[in-house]
């Protein structure tokens, strides 16, 4: 599932504008996944330096995708993209089981942020075409996802590579994002 | 007589008149005296008795739940119900909280203070509960100011897992579908293409090895390495390098991630680009090693042998425009290694 179907999903509430925002660590995968569904080429991807931003409009109606890089020098930098996020989208690498804690408190701290408050997450454990990825449930137990409470959320293995899982999380999305009027 | 008589009406009227005008009056200021000083009375007395059954409802009140939260935090010892039965007690313990802040307006600052302290022995009483019945899991949220694990451990780890003197080769593998190598000291390890084609290969906690990886894995994570010779053929995507020291690297990628690593050699073909993280002493140079089939191995990792960026490194500690990176340096090409050890051969059928 591209972007425009996604909007075309939720072209039933005109004039307005979703915003997602795609965090996680580097080398999760977040780059391939906004490629993957912006049906481009994903061979060449280069480690983000700043952000990757898609939009598409319609319409009236406005679909951002805002892919920021992991590195650990730029992180402190996502809070500035927290503004008016109606979905948040975290990609972790399955198979890099040696940063799971890192990965996880990266998120805890997100779901912390006042700004992202009540805003729905849905997590990504992408990789999954990788043979020693953890299962989405293995992820969803390590990161205790079920304390979390306060909002909507849901965990989705995936292969941005391959887009297997990819469009099921999406579903997911459009069926959770409350967009607000704009 | 008779006009006299009327006089003397007149007078003794006025007489009574007076008389009974004058005693009520007194008597009334008495009387009305009396009963504002009862009033007064009662109204004091009410005002304590509020007070009091105010602050006696409070205290009963108070304790009873804190008695009772006591008991249902004590009682918390089955594991499957503890999560439930503790998340009734936080409840219950808001209430209480809530409860003491509507309160605070008609107690006293003693009894003010004794009830948030009652509050806060009762929230440590929770929270130990909640970590003594439900530890941790490994991936816990924890605070960033948890300070890493010392290097030592992997050292003893490495010493206790010590593979036999003399085995070439050997393997210690982390999970069922983990390939690669882990925890070897001074060593020659090798893998064939058909070993590792496509594969997520892993080299951990390696000291004094020379690794080859004669085919191209899918991804590579090279993690706590001291002292080796690392050559691979072309990986697909990413590979990702962390806390690696005094080593030589040489592989064609897609993408270099470098983080934690220092006086490092990299023998690179990339076709986006490198980036390094928290390095010093780290230096580049175009890739050299070569085995018969690479070619072949290129076109099935889908990197172009035509297309190397290894100049093209980015240091996210480093911000300044225009002034290179002090942290990672081009090999001159007069100190560049073209012709490798050669080591454990290729399979001629790759």
């Amino acid at each position: 599932m591209g972007l425009l179907s996604i909007l075309r999903k939720l072209k039933s509430a005109p004039d307005q504008e979703v915003r997602i925002l795609l965090l996680g660590l580097d080398n999760g995968g977040k780059t391939t996944l906004l490629k993957q569904l912006a049906s481009e080429d994903i061979s060449h991807i280069t480690p983000t330096q700043g952000f990757n931003i898609k939009s598409v409009q319609s319409q009236g109606f406005k679909l951002n995708v805002w892919d920021i890089g992991g590195q650990r020098k730029i992180r402190p930098y996502w809070r500035n993209y927290f503004e008016n996020t109606d979905m948040l989208i975290y990609v972790i690498d399955s198979a890099d089981r040696k940063r799971f804690e890192e990965t996880g408190q990266e998120l805890a701290e997100l779901l912390d942020e006042e700004k992202l408050s009540g805003v729905p997450v849905l997590i990504f454990a992408n990789k999954q075409d990788l043979l020693t990825a953890a299962p989405a449930s293995e992820i969803a137990e390590g990161l205790n996802l079920h304390i979390i409470r306060d909002r909507m959320w849901q965990i989705q293995s995936c292969s941005a590579l391959t887009g297997e899982g990819v469009q099921d999380g999406m579903s997911w999305v459009c069926k959770n994002v409350t967009a607000k009027k704009k | 007589m008779a006009a006299l008589g009327v006089e003397m009406n007149v007078a003794q009227d006025d007489g009574e008149t007076n008389t009974a005008v004058k005693v009520p009056e007194s008597v009334l200021r008495r009387d009305q005296a009396r009963l504002e000083e009862a009033e007064r009375r009662r109204d004091v007395k009410q005002s304590q008795t509020v007070t009091e059954e105010k602050s006696d409802f409070f205290t009963s009140t108070f304790n009873a739940e804190k008695t009772q939260l006591e008991e249902m935090i004590s009682s918390c010892n089955d594991r499957e119900k503890a999560a439930k039965t503790l998340e009734e007690a936080t409840v219950k313990f808001q209430q209480l909280q809530k409860f003491l802040n509507d309160s605070v307006r008609f107690l006293t600052q003693y009894e003010i203070r004794q009830a948030q302290e009652s509050l806060q022995k009762l929230q440590s009483s929770i929270t130990d509960k909640r970590e003594e019945i439900l530890p941790k899991k490994k991936f816990a949220f924890r605070s960033r100011n948890t300070s890493k694990q010392q290097q030592p451990t992997p050292i003893q780890q490495q010493t206790a897992d010590k593979p036999a003197p003399g085995s070439v080769g050997t393997v210690v593998v982390d999970a069922a579908d983990q390939c690669g190598f882990s925890n070897v000291d001074n060593q020659v390890l090798v893998r064939q293409a058909e070993e590792i084609q496509q594969r997520d290969v892993l080299l951990s906690h390696l000291t004094h090895c020379k690794v080859r990886l004669y085919g191209c894995p899918s991804t590579l994570h090279i993690k706590n390495i001291r002292s080796c010779e690392i050559m691979c053929g072309p990986v697909s995507s990413s590979v990702f390098v962390d806390q690696c020291t005094d080593s030589t690297l040489v592989f064609p990628c897609q993408q270099l991630r470098t983080h934690n690593t220092t006086a490092t050699r990299v023998y690179l073909h990339v076709t986006s680009r490198a980036i390094i993280e928290d390095c010093q002493g780290v230096s580049f140079a175009p890739f050299t090693w070569t085995y018969p089939g690479i070619l072949d191995h290129f076109k099935v990792a889908g990197l172009s042998p035509d297309r190397n960026n290894w100049t093209e490194v980015d240091d996210f500690n480093w911000l300044a425009a225009g002034t290179p990176s002090p942290n990672w340096t081009v090999i001159p090409e007069s100190e560049r290694i073209c012709s490798w050890d050669f080591v454990g051969t290729a399979a001629e059928q790759s």
